[in-house]
This record gives structure tokens, sequence and C-alpha cells, in this order.
């Protein structure tokens, strides 16, 4: 290992995943909300909200993928050994948290 | 060893040393601590502040509970007791908890992350001050009878002037907006110094937990304030200048000032608890007699943490009338925030199960910490089902919940950091035989103030009742959750009591007395104005420092900056993630300038209170003056180049570098300035798809053309910020061309003012007003604040602080005015977009 500065533009990769969760439920709750107030129908409302949600999970699960492939280096510091296990472990939380937050209540009546 | 043991030995190199750093770090006595700027003076004033006001919401609560105490008591009329318990939940919450957690920060961070300061010694001070003065004006309203009595989340219809016609609303959204400033200043100083100024070597994965706690509470601050003070400054102005953003009989919402205000409340749970966190996860260690069990999963638990805590805000709404299954969305992850915290807390325990645990009086805080977390973490998931919610909300158990959560697990961490880091500022430990007693009735009177509020309310009874009959089976339990508080009350007397004893009678400690292992205890006891004589190098994990061998050496000024130089108070600007040395960072020395810029703040804020607008725009311009006088006597008076820090390494000052202190906190600040924006957009969407009375009755058609000629003015005075910068780099017109972006500015100001003369509805008629006035202001205060830039520009060129070399200022203007553009082309387009989105309303059944 060498002592090879990590660039700090690195460090959002911590905040990514969440970052993205935080936007799928702002986008689903504000287009569920304008669904319901434009009285669309229950099918196409359900429809998008989980293209919106997919759209989300594909977008995290790419960030997964792509850390994973991209490793720690062999050549880099210990520093990056440790933000790239804290960036992976974070989108790994990310996208559990949303399968779990965001998935189900879509099976739930639409307007209710 | 005692405490002057810890001084260098007389006539040593390292007394010379220190001599020479006291003079230069050191605040004078009599008055002039005044203009004290030092990180450990604003930082032990925060948490004497805090204290005090602790104290008052105490007494309070003391009063609540005794009018509670009895059925039909005629202690206090309903409309003290409405006063009481608000001014009891805004003292707790802004005035002590939030502000105690600043001042921890303030006064530990530094130290124990290796290093002399913070990045902006004035912006401490003034942050204190404004605290200061903001807790003061409160605290006035309550001795004057006008104390806010609307609840401490001031919902509004309630909190509107036309149910609460006088200025007690008006003490609550300025008072707490003038402290909620002070907040975020602290907040992005924070986030900067954590980042930019850690001991030389210590990289992110070397930094003490407490650090990665501190920094993501500091970043949750800079995100959660802005919507609260947008929120407080658009019901100030809707009950000052009748601007109807919450009134729904003019097109604007009450639930929107719900979310606002939740936006903001809910992550500051989190920003109460995880600086707590950050103490358990730096003592347990200590008393476990190992290192802390799963730092890497811990950090992630932060992270997490501090992102879920953004997205629960509505289940403080859950019986508003949202839909089911948007209310599934906040109820998932209501639930699945307990995950992260769950980790940290086994973390806790596998370290206390793995290590050789021992007991002191910080130990039996953290045993109290863990039952009333835990209680109040179960009683949290309750409430996030969305069904129980339904039955508890607005009783008893929700005031048991949180005071289970908020109080408990902030109180009893907070204790045991004070007994456990007390010795540092003392040289003495706790005497047993008074806080161990103290502990017990602290611990058993919350548990029976509190528990027996599970049951009062599982029974029926509502928050905020003044009184009750007696029939209602809640007598009994009132009585005893009464006499509890007595308890807690006498339990903390007797810890201030405790602490006074310390200080002459406590045992006398050699350094670090607990065997830890962060860098605060390898510092003189009591700490030294510059802390460390010189800076450590760290080439090992986190908290595994050794401080009684590393302080001697420190001393002796065989660590980085080991010597005086100019008169400077210096210290290292370290690379963000590696902690490799890149720059010299020379802070303020003391000056009442923070001081004074404070008053007139607070002149303005108690001008606007009592509706004498005049002066208080006077009072604001010489705050501006004094901001602009301030940025004329900070950076350097030459380019100085690379200067020796000591190892062997050279580094040049920090206004010669490009990620200099100042160059990141604008960047932080504009980050909560988004932040803010962003709600101001959402909440122009939130009111056209939610409010009543949409649309108006008349038409919004915003001027097209004033519109383009307002960008295209914003893009030129940008394009001008970014040639002034090229221009200084070749020595060519820098004044010209700053020259032409000022006046882009004001072409800007101009036709965006004609755009806000030109509203209809007008704005104090109809919400679509109000907010479309409200988003060109915006876009208008935007330039104006770019404008001032430029003349700070122009005061600093001319008076030789900016060269090609050191170009910050100029940076920083340019950065500002590309923000100014964004947010102006988004605010302007929405504006623009308002009449097509207001047509398509009539889609609606």
């Amino acid at each position: 290992m060498t002592t090879r500065s990590v660039p700090p533009r690195q460090l959002w990769w911590l905040a990514a995943g969440f970052a993205l969760w935080c936007s799928a439920l702002a986008v689903l709750y504000a287009v569920h909300a304008i669904g319901c107030a434009f009285a669309w129908s229950a099918g196409p409302l359900r429809l998008g909200l989980a293209l919106v949600l997919l759209a989300h999970l594909a977008a995290i699960g790419w960030m997964w993928r792509s850390l994973n492939e991209a490793g720690p280096g062999l050549e880099l510091s210990r520093t990056d050994v440790f933000l790239h296990t804290v960036g992976v472990w974070s989108v790994v939380a990310a996208f559990v948290t949303t399968v779990l937050t965001l998935g189900p209540p879509l099976l739930l009546t639409m307007c209710m | 060893m005692s405490a002057s043991a810890d001084r260098p030995a007389r006539g040593s190199p390292a007394l010379r040393l220190h001599r020479e750093l006291a003079a230069i770090w050191g605040t004078g006595p009599g008055l002039q601590r005044l203009a004290a700027v030092s990180h450990s003076i604003v930082g032990l004033r925060f948490m004497a502040t805090a204290f005090v006001f602790f104290a008052i919401g105490g007494v309070l609560g003391m009063l609540t509970r005794v009018q509670l105490a009895t059925p039909e008591a005629t202690f206090m009329s309903p409309e003290t007791y409405n006063q009481v318990f608000t001014m009891h939940g805004s003292m707790m919450l802004f005035l002590f908890a939030v502000p105690m957690v600043e001042g921890i920060a303030v006064y530990l961070t530094p130290k124990i992350l290796g290093t002399r300061d913070f990045a902006f010694p004035r912006l401490t001070a003034y942050g204190y001050w404004c605290y200061l003065f903001g807790g003061t004006i409160l605290t006035g309203g309550l001795l004057a009878g006008v104390a806010p009595d609307t609840g401490w989340f001031m919902y509004t219809p309630l909190s509107s002037n036309v149910y609460t016609p006088g200025i007690n609303a008006d003490v609550w959204l300025l008072g707490v907006t003038f402290v909620e400033i002070s907040a975020l200043t602290l907040a992005v100083e924070i986030v900067v110094s954590i980042l930019k100024m850690r001991a030389p070597g210590m990289s992110l994965d070397r930094m003490p937990i407490f650090g990665w706690y501190m920094l993501t509470t500091a970043l949750m601050m800079v995100a959660a304030f802005p919507p609260l003070i947008l929120g407080s400054i658009l019901l100030e102005t809707e009950r000052a200048f009748h601007l109807p953003f919450f009134d729904p009989t003019r097109g604007g919402d009450p639930l929107l000032w719900q979310h606002l205000f939740w936006l903001f409340g809910h992550p500051d749970v989190y920003i109460i608890f995880l600086p707590m966190a950050g103490v358990l996860s730096t003592i347990i260690p200590v008393f476990a007699n190992r290192p802390l069990v799963g730092y890497p999963a811990i950090v992630v638990s932060i992270i997490a943490l501090a992102f879920v805590s953004f997205g629960i805000w509505v289940h403080h709404m859950f019986t508003v009338g949202i839909p089911h299954l948007a209310l599934a969305f906040f109820s998932a992850s209501t639930a699945i925030v307990a995950v992260p915290t769950a980790v940290q807390v086994f973390s806790w325990l596998a370290s206390l199960a793995h290590g050789r645990p021992r007991w002191d009086v910080p130990m039996l805080y953290i045993f109290g910490f863990f039952f009333v977390f835990a209680m109040g973490g179960l009683t949290g998931v309750m409430l996030a089902i969305v069904p129980f919610d339904w039955q508890a909300h607005d009783s008893y158990f929700v005031v048991a919940h949180l005071h289970y959560v908020v109080a408990g697990a902030f109180a009893f961490p907070m204790l045991a950091a004070l007994y456990y880091w007390l010795p540092l500022l003392t040289g003495r430990k706790a005497v047993h035989r008074l806080s161990v007693p103290a502990f017990w009735l602290i611990f058993v009177g919350f548990n029976l103030t509190f528990f027996l509020m599970h049951l009062v309310g599982l029974r029926g009874m509502p928050r905020r009742v003044y009184t009750y009959r007696g029939g209602e089976g809640w007598l009994w339990l009132n009585l005893l959750s009464s006499v509890g508080g007595f308890i807690m009350t006498i339990g903390f007397a007797l810890v201030v009591i405790d602490l006074l004893a310390q200080l002459r009678y406590g045992r006398r400690v050699r350094r670090d007395p607990w065997g830890a292992a962060t860098l605060e205890w390898a510092m003189p006891i009591p700490p030294v104005p510059y802390n460390f004589a010189s800076l450590p190098h760290i080439a090992t994990g986190p908290d595994h420092a050794a401080p009684d061998g590393l302080a001697a050496s420190l001393a002796r000024g065989e660590g980085y900056l080991g010597f005086a130089r100019n008169g400077w108070q210096e210290t290292l600007g370290v690379h963000m993630t590696s902690g490799v040395p890149e720059q010299l960072i020379i802070l303020a020395r003391p000056t009442y300038l923070p001081l004074y810029t404070a008053l007139a703040t607070a002149a303005a804020v108690l001008s606007m209170l009592f509706h004498l607008y005049p002066l208080a725009l006077a009072a604001a311009l010489l705050v501006i003056g004094l901001f602009l006088l301030a940025a004329q006597s900070a950076g350097l008076s030459r380019e100085y180049g690379l200067l020796p820090v000591g190892h062997g390494v050279s580094v040049p000052p920090h206004t010669e570098v490009a990620g200099s202190p100042p160059w990141w906190a604008l960047i932080f600040t504009l980050v909560a300035n988004g932040t803010l924006f962003t709600s101001l957009v959402f909440g122009t969407l939130y009111l056209w798809i939610a409010a009543p009375n949409w649309p108006p009755a008349e038409t919004f058609a915003p001027d097209l053309r004033l519109a383009v000629i307002t960008i295209a003015a914003l893009a030129v005075a940008a394009v001008g910020a970014r040639v002034s910068l090229w221009a200084l780099a070749a020595g060519g017109m820098t004044r010209i061309w700053i020259g032409l972006a000022m006046l882009g500015l004001l072409v800007a100001i101009a036709a965006d003012a004609a755009l806000i003369a030109g509203v209809v509805p007008r704005p104090t008629e109809h919400a679509l007003g109000a907010t479309a006035a409200a988003l060109l202001f915006y876009v208008a205060l935007h330039a104006g604040i770019g404008l001032l830039f430029f003349v700070s520009n122009l005061l600093r060129l001319g008076a030789g602080l900016i060269s090609p070399r050191r170009t910050v200022d100029l940076r920083l203007t340019r950065l500002w005015l590309d923000y100014t553009v964004l947010t102006g082309a988004i605010a302007l387009g929405l504006v623009l977009a308002l009449p097509s989105l207001v047509a398509i309303l009539g889609a609606r059944p």
C-alpha cells in the first residue's frame, strides 16, 4: 500500500446511495400527491410510481456494481480501502432501505 | 501528577515556547474577554449559557408539573400556562439542547482532532453572541408576559395574527430565527474545520469516531435548519405584512407550516442525539478497556441515520389527512431508522462485552442512557405504526416518548460527558459521595416523571391542557409524575453542588485520568489558549493516541509548528481525506467585531419585533458594514510562498491555495442556501397542488421580457466575475470587469423589482402572488449580496489583499454568482410556469 491521497470528491460516494433514497421518497411522494389531486386512474398511477421506484433502484444498483468493480485497488492507501468499504456498505444499506420502505406501500389503495 | 505539574519546567525551551504562544493566542483580562474568539472560551460560554437556559426551562417544566399535579388547579391561568409550556419546549430544544451540542463541538472538537482552533474564530464568537441575544429576547418576552404561547412548534393558524394578535408569536419567530442563524454559522464552521483542520496524518480512517459524529451532525444542521428559517420568515411576513402563505382563505395552507417545521424538527432529534452518541462512542471504549467494536459499521450507520432522519418528517403529521399509501412510506422509514441506531447500540454493548469494563460516575449515566433510550426507541417504533399513532396522537403518550428520546437520550450522555471531561478543565475528579446519589435521584425521578406519562396518555389525557376535572383516572398518575419531577430536580441540583464541590474538594488527577486514547488528554490541564504547543503527527488508527507519552514531546515543540512566527495564530490545514499538511492557516486574533456585529443584528431583530422597519433597515445596513469591515482585516498583506511548518515540510499560507477554509465554507453555505431555496420551491408547488381557494380570481401573467432581462443581466454579472478572475491572473483590467458585473447586477435587481411590482394577484391578496413575490425577492436578494461581494473585492484590491496568487476573494464571488444565476433561472422559470400550472388546476375533479 502507498499513501497516495484519495481525492476529496470520492467522499460523495458515502452519501450517494442515501441521497438517491431521499430522491426516490421525494419523487414518489410528489407524483402520488399530483396523481391523487388530479384523480388519475389507480392503474397508471401505480405503474408510474413503480417505474419511479425501479429507476431509483436501478441507479443505486448501478452504483453498487460500479463500486464493487472499481474496488479499492492494491496501489491505494488504507484510507482508500476504508472509504471504499464504507461507500459500498452505505450503498447496500440504501438499496435495502429503498426496497423495504418504498416498495410494499405501492401495493396499498392509491388515494384513500 | 498535579495540574501544575503539567506545565513545562521553569526556564526550559518548553516554557519559552509556552510563553511565546500564550502571548499570541491569549485573550486579555477584564473587558477584553468580550473580544475573545478562542474556541475554548466561546465553547465554555456556549455550555454555561445553555445550562442557564436549561435551568430556566427546567423551572418552567416544574411549574407545569405543579399545575397538573392536582385537578382543577388554579396555580396558573390558562394564558400563563400556555406561555410556560411553550417556553419550556422552546427553551429546551432551541436554547439548551442544540446550543449545548454546539458548545461541546466548539470546545472539544479541535482538541480531539489535534488542532489549535476552529477555522473562523470570529464567526464562532459571532454565533455565540447571536445565540445569547436571541435567547435573551425569548427570555425577556417571558419576563414581560408576552412569551410565545402557541406551543413550541408554532402551528398555524393558531400562531397567525388572527388568533395570536400580540407580539408573542413574533418573539418566537424572530428570537428562534436569530438563534438558528447562529447554529447555521457554527454548523458550516464545524464541517469545514473537521474536513480541513485535523492533526497532520489524521486521515479519515484514523479520525476519532467523535469527529465522524460531529461532521455528520453539522452537515445535518446545514440541511435541516434552512426549512425552519424559511418557514419562520414566511410566517413572520404573513403576520407583519399580511402575505397569506398559511391562510387558507387566501390560497395559503396551514399544513405548509407543518411540513417546513418538521422538515427541520425531525432531523433535529438526531442532531441532538448523534453528538451524544459520539460521546458514548468515545467514553465507552475507555471504560471497556478496549477499542470500539465496528468502527466502519458505525460510520455507515451514522450516514444512514443522517439521511433517513430527513425522510420521516411526515410521521408527525399522520393525522392531517394524507392518503394511506403516502403515510406508509413514512411509517416504514420511521420503523427502519431503528436499524442504524441499533447497530450503534450493539456496537457499544459488544465493546463492553468484549472488554474489561470498570465502573465510575460516567458509566452510571451511560447505564441510565441505555435504559431510557431503549424505552424511548421502543415507543418510537410503536408510534411509527399509523393506527397506533392515530390513537396516541396529541396525548401524553407522545409527551412521554419525546422526553425519553430527546430529554433522556440527551441528558444522560451529556452528564456522562460532563463527569468525563471535567477533569480536563479542573484537574480534579468528582466526589463520589455526591455524584452517585445525584445520578440515582435523576434516574429514578426521570423514570417516575415520564414513564407514568405513557400511562396517563393511554388513558386519554391530551397534551397542552392546563387542567383536568379529576374523575378521568389521571389524578394519581399526574401527582406521582409531578413528585418524580421534583425528585429529578433535586438530583440536578445535587449535580450542581457536586460540580462546585469538585472544584474545591475534588481529587486531584494526573494527565489522562481515565486512560483515554484521544488527543484532548495530550495537552496541559487546564487547556492552554493554543491547545498544543506543537501539533502531533498521527500514524496510528482512530482512538489509539497515547496522550501521556505524547504530551511532553508536543510541549517541547517537537511536533509541527513548534515555534512562534510573526505574531500569527498558526495552525495547519490538511488534505481532506489523507490528512497530509497542505496549507498554513493563520487565524484571526481577539476582536470586538463579533460582539458589535451581533449587537447590530440584535438591534435589527428587536426593531422588526416592534415594527420599527426603518430602524431595522438601518441596523441591517450596519451589520453589512461591519461584515465588510471584518473582511478588510482578513488575509495577509503580501504573498509569502512556501513557509516551513516543521519536520522538513513547507506549505503555502491559506491565502495562496485553492481549497482554503473560506472556499469550503462558501460551498457549505450554498448547500444550506440551496436547501432553503428548495424548500421555497417545494412550498410554491405544495400550495399549488394542495391549498384551498386555488386558482385565484385574477389571472397571473408575469412579464416575460423583464424575466429575460433579469436572467441575462445575472449571466452578464457571472461572466464578469469569471473574466475579472482571469484578468487578475493576467495582470489586466480586474476593476473594469468587476464594474461591468456590478452594472449587470444592478440591471437584474431593477428588472426583478419591476417584476415584483407587477405581480397580480397582489402578494397580500392571494398565496399565488405571495409565493411569486417570494421567489422573485430571493433572486433580487442574491443579486444584492453579489454586489456586496464585489464591493468587498474592490476594497480588498485597493488594500493590496488580492493578488494573482491570492485569488480566493474573486473565486468566492464567482461561486456566489454561479449559484445566483442557477437559482435565478429556476426561480424565474417557475414564476413564468405558474400561469400554466394554475391553468391545469381546472382539470382537477
